[in-house]
Order: structure tokens, then C-alpha cells, then sequence
């Protein structure tokens, strides 16, 4: 077997280096596979603090200025962060108190029942558009788009009804650990930031602080842009579907604020339930186009392009459509309909700090250039 | 003050902290108790060897550094690379003061000469500071404006004895 044992005297030297390459990758691969036992472990036990962890970071950007407000008076961050959450919970219960709470539970409940009327009533409609298409356009036959379709549906009505219960029971954790979070977020980061910084060296600390406070300053705007973008988009959604007979129209301006998130086909994804349902519910009357316009002329051309973009966020952070593309279809690999929807933020936070690494760098390496004869 | 009162209030150990140390600066007097534990907290302490370059000349400068204890050269480069020591830095003594404001580069290099332990405030944070405390921002950046117009009128008067006396020797600029 061994091409060494036809020479018996010079077998020591190549055993040894064969062990040792067996004992080599033996031991790769047991470290790799150890590896990867190991990360499987850290993605079970961090799975489900993902959520809590991202609405927290959310939280703490919302709440930072307000924090900071606070502490220009009262000169403590801890009593600052407590001051900014008693004038939530009371402003919360004012508002509950008010308007009457939201009934969120019962309205999913009343949307898993209603879904898939709605989706029957849609493939119908689809269906017979699809036969006046084959009448004109027989070719389309081979594709059997409705059948495609329905397969789509069932598919999505699956993951809701799944993934339902599970949250519901996340809900409650969530009340507990994303306050709990929060708090903490608020009043370390900038120590922890802090520490992490002063371990880079002597040479380099100065470069890595700028960069850090370049960095920080326009990914916080970036973000708090982003998420005040989602909220107000969000609620005038709402506050126009109101207006109408619609059903479910708190949970349309959520959806339509979160799908907001995405560029270019994020509005779109939006307004496709309302739709659907105005439809379905409403059929092609009057209410119907002035929840189209809800949609499209008031939160998205007026509010979106001419108001909150401008005001909010700055064309820094505008990515090519491909990588939005790609950072989609990896965030929906990685971590599912969450991870598509945060998927092009995070590329975005990608891409600030690289161009502000870029562009420190440039003025880094042109001031080597000028200064002649340094180490 | 009365050092019966200011040892009262005073409390122990107070004056091995770094607080105190800051307090100790003239760029800093103007600031109370309170505000000097704020900045406490602001700064950066940095370790550096004997011959640790703490910046070099052409770096882009982004704030300035107190000499808590050990020393610090300060040198100048000339066209052909050699160095030029123009002052000898220690305890308590500050530098680089001028990158608080701007980015610009530094136009001297600094090296620790012993095992040196720098107190530095940089302009990222002195930002900060002023969204948060901007009664502390103003006293932090009016100490540093009087430092920054002491040092231009210096300056001016070395210009100005230069341009009276008769061009005998080459001029040199203040670090």
C-alpha cells in the first residue's frame, strides 16, 4: 500500500512524517468540526436574542438625543435614562388611555383567519386574468403561472401561520429584555466604545478615535433617519387607511413603514396587502383609489422623496440597486424575512464606514506624501 | 484659599488623581470639582516607551497631550530628514494643542525620551462635549483659546525681533 515499504531501511523517517500528517489532519479536522459544534451552540443560544438585541439598538437610537437632552440638565446619564423612560411610560399611557389600546392580538388572529379568503379571492382574480392573457397570448400556457402561483401562497400562508405562535410567545419576553437592554445600551455604549478604542496602539490610537467619531456620528443619523422614516411613513399610512372602511389598518401602516426600509421595491412590497385586501373587501371603488393614493402619492411621492429623504437622510448612504439586490437575497439567507428587511440598512452601515475609512485614509496617506524623509 | 478649608473639603487621596492633576493645568483653572471629574473621564491615558513616537511630523493631528509624568522631545525636520530638537517636555507640560481645533497636520514630532504616561484630550471628544456640557465645552475651549493666543502672540514678538535685528541667522519657527 505504502510506496516507503519497498525499501524497509529508509521506512522511520517517512512513518513519522506520515503520522504526522495523519495527526495533523486528524486534528484539523477535528478542530473544524469542533469549530463549527461551537458555532452552532452560539447560534442557538443567541438565537433567540437577536430580536430583543436589534429593537433594543433601535430603542437606544431613538431615545439617545432625548437621553442627552436630559443630561445637559440634570448632569447624570443613569437618572437621565430613567427621567426619558418615565415621561415614555406616561406619555404611553396617556396615549393608550385616549385613543383605547390597539387590539394587535385579535386583529392577527382575524387576519389568519381572513388570509387565506384573501389569497383565494386574489388567485381567482389572477386566474382570470391569466385565461384572457392565454386567449391572446396562447404561448404563456406552458409557464402554468396561477398553478406557480397558488404554490407561493401556501408557501407564505405556512410561514405566517408557523411563525405566529412562536412570536406571540416572544411578545412577552420581549417587554421584559428589550427595556432591560435598552437601559443598559444607553448608558454604557460609550464606555464600552470607549475601552475598545484604547486598545488600539499608541500609533494608530489617534486615527482610530477619529474614524470611530466620524463613523459613529453619521451611522447614528443614518439610523435614527431610517427608523423615523418607517415610523412616520408608518402612521400616516395608518391615519389614511383610516379614513376608509379597510380592516387591519394599523397592521397595513406597520407593514408599509417596515417595508419602507427597503429601497426601491420596498414601497411596492408595502402597498401590495393593502391593496389586496381593498380589493378583495372594497372591490375597485372610490375608497379603493384613495387608498392607492394613500400609498403612492401621499406617503411615497409627497411624504417620502419630498420630505423625510431630503430631511432625514443623506444621499451618502444611497446604494447601487445590485448591492440592494444582493443584500436581500443574503439577509433572507442568513436570518429569514428579518434578515431581508434589515439586510440593506446593515449594507448601508457597510457602506459609511468604509467611505469614511476611505476618505480619512486618503488624507492619512496624502499627508505621508507631503511630509518628506518620515519613518 | 485657606488650606485649614481646602483640606476639609478636600478628600483624602484626592490630590494622586487625575482629576486633580487636570485641575493642575493652566488651560484647565477655570474649571470646578465637578467638571473636572466630567473631563476625568474624557481624556485617554496613554502608556509610551523610552523613544515611542507619540506623533510625527505630517501625521493628521487630532488632539493635544499632557505630560503626566516621564518626558517628551519635541523636534522639527528639516529637508534633508535630520532632527531638530526644539524643546524638552515634562510634567505637566502640554503639546500638540492646535489639532484640537482643525484636523491639520503636525508640523513637529513628538517622542517620549523615558517611559512616559500622556494625558490626551482629543477634538472627537471635546465635540461631544459640547452637545452634553456645554458649560464645560466653553471653559475647556476658552482655556485653549488663551493658550492658542499666547502662543500666536509669542510667536508675533519673535517675528517681530527677527524683522528689527539684522538677518545674521536663519529663522525658526515656534514648536
Amino acid at each position: 500500500m505504502s510506496p516507503f515499504s519497498a525499501h524497509p531501511g529508509t521506512l522511520g523517517k517517512p512513518l513519522v512524517l506520515f503520522l504526522i500528517l495523519t495527526a495533523g489532519i486528524a486534528s484539523g479536522i477535528t478542530l473544524f468540526s469542533s469549530a463549527s459544534t461551537i458555532a452552532d451552540w452560539f447560534k442557538t443560544a443567541t438565537s433567540g436574542l437577536f430580536l430583543p438585541i436589534l429593537l433594543s439598538l433601535i430603542v437606544t437610537f431613538l431615545l439617545d438625543p432625548l437621553v442627552l437632552r436630559f443630561e445637559r440638565h440634570l448632569h447624570n446619564r443613569t437618572l437621565s435614562i430613567f427621567a426619558v423612560y418615565a415621561l415614555l411610560i406616561i406619555i404611553i399611557t396617556l396615549l393608550v388611555s385616549l385613543i383605547g389600546p390597539v387590539d394587535w392580538k385579535g386583529m392577527l388572529d382575524a387576519l389568519r383567519a381572513d388570509f387565506p379568503r384573501y389569497f383565494a379571492r386574489a388567485l381567482e382574480y389572477f386566474n382570470q386574468l391569466f385565461l384572457r392573457l392565454h386567449d391572446q397570448i396562447p404561448y404563456l400556457e406552458n409557464y402554468n403561472i396561477p398553478a406557480k402561483m397558488r404554490q407561493w401562497a401556501e408557501e407564505i400562508l405556512g410561514i405566517i401561520l408557523l411563525a405566529t405562535p412562536r412570536s406571540a410567545m416572544r411578545i412577552g419576553s420581549l417587554f421584559l429584555l428589550v427595556p432591560l437592554f435598552s437601559f443598559f445600551f444607553l448608558r454604557d455604549s460609550q464606555r464600552i466604545a470607549r475601552s475598545l478604542i484604547s486598545l488600539a496602539p499608541n500609533r494608530y490610537f489617534e486615527m482610530v478615535l477619529d474614524i470611530y467619531a466620524h463613523v459613529s456620528w453619521q451611522l447614528a443619523h443614518f439610523i435614527r433617519g431610517r427608523i423615523l422614516e418607517a415610523l412616520i411613513i408608518g402612521v400616516v399610512v395608518w391615519m389614511g387607511l383610516s379614513l376608509t372602511d379597510i380592516r387591519y389598518a394599523p397592521l397595513l401602516g406597520a407593514v408599509a413603514g417596515i417595508a419602507n426600509l427597503l429601497p426601491y421595491i420596498g414601497p411596492i412590497i408595502g402597498m401590495i396587502p393593502g391593496l389586496l385586501i381593498a380589493l378583495v373587501d372594497l372591490g375597485t371603488g372610490p375608497q379603493f383609489w384613495w387608498i392607492f393614493c394613500v400609498y403612492l402619492l401621499i406617503a411615497q411621492v409627497l411624504l417620502d422623496n419630498f420630505i423625510l429623504i431630503p430631511i432625514l437622510i443623506s444621499r451618502v448612504s444611497n446604494l447601487h440597486p445590485l448591492w440592494v439586490i444582493l443584500a436581500i437575497v443574503m439577509g433572507g439567507k442568513l436570518y429569514g424575512v428579518l434578515g431581508m428587511i434589515i439586510g440593506v440598512p446593515i449594507a448601508s452601515i457597510i457602506k459609511i464606514t468604509l467611505l469614511e475609512v476611505r476618505h480619512y485614509r486618503s488624507n492619512f496617506s496624502l499627508s505621508r506624501d507631503i511630509a518628506p524623509g518620515r519613518d | 484659599m485657606n488650606p485649614f478649608w481646602s483640606n476639609i473639603f478636600r478628600k483624602p487621596g484626592y490630590e494622586g488623581t487625575l482629576a486633580y492633576f487636570l485641575g493642575t493645568i493652566a488651560m484647565f483653572s477655570e474649571l470646578s470639582p465637578g467638571e473636572l471629574k466630567i473631563l476625568e473621564n474624557l481624556v485617554h491615558l496613554r502608556n509610551y516607551d523610552l523613544g515611542e513616537t507619540v506623533f510625527a511630523e505630517g501625521d493628521i493631528g487630532s488632539g493635544m497631550y499632557i505630560i503626566r509624568s516621564g518626558r517628551v522631545r519635541i523636534a522639527m525636520k528639516d529637508d534633508q530628514g535630520r532632527e531638530h530638537p526644539q524643546a524638552e517636555l515634562e510634567t505637566a507640560d502640554f503639546f500638540g494643542e492646535m489639532a484640537l481645533t482643525i484636523p491639520k497636520q503636525r508640523i513637529v514630532t513628538a517622542t517620549a525620551t523615558e517611559p512616559t504616561v500622556l494625558v490626551g484630550l482629543f477634538r472627537a471628544d471635546v465635540h461631544d462635549t459640547v452637545r452634553k456640557h456645554p458649560v464645560l465645552a466653553a471653559k475647556i475651549l476658552l482655556g485653549l483659546t488663551q493658550v492658542l493666543s499666547e502662543r500666536l502672540q509669542q510667536a508675533a514678538l519673535r517675528q517681530r525681533e527677527h524683522l528689527l535685528s539684522p538677518p545674521d541667522h536663519a529663522p525658526t519657527e515656534p514648536a
